[in-house]
């Protein structure tokens, strides 16, 4: 635990120290939401509301999704897939750490700092500019940090999956990036997941994405409560615990091959 | 006491085969052919606590295989590896622990960290004592000479100075042993020199076992009093440095200052390669003559002002013994 303490402080010293890399980010982050958010606009026309989202709704979809794309790292993220073929990971290897969770370590810090620095940047900046709707109670607002952080996790397990691709194919890149696309589109981040036909919903459902990013907009929206918010996080902690146990089981699997197939 | 017992140890790896032309395409997608590379082939022998050997060969020959087995990265094909104790591929966390490696080619520190900061990490994966941690830390810095760049991130090290970065975080949890893998390339003379000398004090001074893979001479030279060659993935030398040089070195050169001109130099035992302005080389093998007798044998015939017997060098050695398979055959 001590070590994984570590491992965070350092990983978010360093990611604190790419300031100007964050300016930039953030303003095309910015402008990138307003882009995104007149598609929406348009699509609702003349109507209140659809499904359950009127102009509020969506500013607030669209302030939130942009704000946790790179505390979720939606855009990609393919540091473990470099590693493995740089070979670094065989002195990664040759220390005696647990590997799941020192990955893990490093992306709790590099979250944490796109958190504070994206996150609570982009909601402030949006509120400024446009009505948007707001948690109302301590515990609404204790239910979104919960689930940011199950999110965060769910985050990390199917990235560090997809990541472990690189072990069998000298070109996991292209793997990667479908997984990411796929991502986006049943996570809600192309567009809320309630526009979507019934059927694609179900589908969405049976995967770990919408448990990522959609979930977090209807708490935080006030869409999801009582039993159906209790339930969503139990669902969001089983997904943590699947994939965290898929990610243990095929990295040995990876490693065991690695060792016998040589790097 | 032995730390590192190798029996009959194999690595074989599959190396898909590739049909070229259009047709070769086809038969690539349907079938899928192999051919067997044994990288190492039947290897043994033993290395005892404290003791400081090089492991040479050329490219390809199964140096990198052997240490990715004898450090658990890979698991061997057939045969019986113990190193410390322990079966290193199938108990590595615990494995590992006592151990510390140093690949000159990549650096296990972390890149975008201050050195010292990767050194506190280490501190901890080790879960090093404070009290040893801040000893080791001192004594590596000081004779590495580390203390003007601990706080420089380790992406804007020079060659050298990460190679001594690197040296130092293998040994702060007091390793039982030691692998470098060419922790000497690409450095200057003075680095080189100062890497040595920083090894050879932890293998005598603190009697860490130390197995070194190199391809430079003047390491093994300076630091490895036993040898092991290998070579298409057989192991063709183990011994004494000294040894394979009485066998396989080339001639030894004298070369002698006149007193005076002399219109005829030769001596019988010997050759003259080169004589000029006074200065005669000779070259004569060690069965043949030795240096005393071929000097004693001038000396009585001429006046001599000065004269300096050359050793064949240990590169030139080595590169015969690749070259010529000198040894196959022979193991």
């Amino acid at each position: 635990m001590r070590l994984f303490w570590e491992f965070t402080v350092r990983s978010f010293q360093r990611h604190l120290t790419y300031r100007a890399a964050a300016v930039a980010g953030l303003v095309t982050n910015f402008f990138f939401g307003i882009l995104r958010v007149s598609v929406l606009l348009a699509i609702l026309g003349e109507q209140e509301s659809i499904e359950g989202y009127g102009r509020a709704e969506l500013f607030t979809y669209m302030a939130l999704t942009q704000a946790i794309i790179t505390y979720l790292s939606l855009f990609g993220w393919y540091d473990l897939m470099n590693a493995v073929h740089s070979g670094e990971i065989a002195t990664d290897l040759l220390k005696p750490m647990g590997f799941v969770s020192f990955w893990l370590a490093r992306d709790v810090g590099r979250a944490a700092v796109a958190l504070l620095l994206r996150g609570v940047v982009i909601m402030a900046l949006y509120s400024l500019f446009f009505d948007m709707v707001h948690p109302t109670s301590v515990a609404q607002v204790t239910a979104v940090a919960v689930s940011l952080i199950l999110a965060l996790l769910i985050s990390f397990g199917f990235r560090f999956l997809l990541n472990l691709s690189a072990f069998w194919s000298p070109n996991a890149r292209g793997i990667g990036r479908f997984g990411f696309t796929i991502s986006w589109f049943f996570s809600g981040f192309l567009m809320p997941l309630a526009f979507f036909p019934a059927w694609v919903q179900q589908i969405a459902h049976l995967t770990p994405f919408p448990y990522a990013l959609n979930v977090i907009v209807e708490i935080y929206t006030g869409q999801l409560t009582g039993p159906a918010l209790w339930q969503t996080l139990c669902i969001q902690l089983l997904w943590v615990l699947l994939l965290f146990t898929l990610a243990h089981v095929t990295l040995r699997t990876a490693v065991k091959r690695l060792v016998i197939l040589g790097g | 006491m032995s730390i590192i017992t190798v029996r009959n140890l194999r690595k074989e790896f599959k190396v898909s085969k590739h049909h070229r032309g259009m047709m070769g395409t086809l038969r690539n997608l349907t079938t899928r052919e192999f051919t067997l590379v044994k990288a190492v082939d039947n290897i043994d022998f033993t290395i005892a606590r404290g003791e400081l050997v090089g492991y040479l060969g050329p490219n390809g020959a199964g140096k990198s295989t052997t240490i990715k087995m004898l450090t658990g990265l890979l698991t061997p094909t057939g045969g019986e590896v113990m190193v410390n104790g322990r079966v290193p591929h199938q108990q590595r966390q615990l494995y590992v622990q006592r151990i510390g490696a140093v690949f000159g080619q990549r650096t296990t520190l972390w890149w975008d960290l201050p050195v010292i900061e990767s050194l506190e990490l280490l501190r901890h994966i080790y879960r090093i004592p404070p009290d040893r941690y801040r000893q080791n830390l001192h004594e590596f810095t000081s004779l590495l000479e580390m203390e003007s760049f601990l706080n420089t991130p380790v992406r804007s090290l020079s060659l050298g100075q990460r190679m001594r970065a690197d040296i130092c975080a293998a040994l702060l949890h007091d390793p039982d042993l030691l692998f470098l893998d060419e922790p000497t390339i690409g450095l200057d003379v003075v680095a080189k020199e100062r890497i040595r000398e920083f090894v050879r004090h932890i293998n005598s001074a603190r009697g860490v076992t130390i197995l070194l893979t190199t391809h430079d001479m003047a390491d093994v030279e300076r630091l490895c009093s036993r040898v092991m060659i290998i070579d298409h993935g057989r192991l063709l030398y183990d011994g004494r440095l000294q040894t394979l040089q009485d066998r396989f070195g080339g001639k030894r050169e004298l070369v002698v200052d006149f007193a005076e001109p002399y219109p005829e130099v030769t001596v019988p035992g010997a050759t003259l390669t080169h004589y000029h302005d006074l200065r005669a080389t000779y070259e004569f093998e060690r069965q043949t003559i030795s240096a005393s007798e071929l000097i004693g044998l001038l000396s009585t015939q001429y006046r001599i002002r000065d004269l300096s017997v050359r050793e064949p060098d240990i590169e030139g050695t080595i590169r015969r013994i690749y070259q010529e398979g000198l040894l196959t055959g022979d193991a």
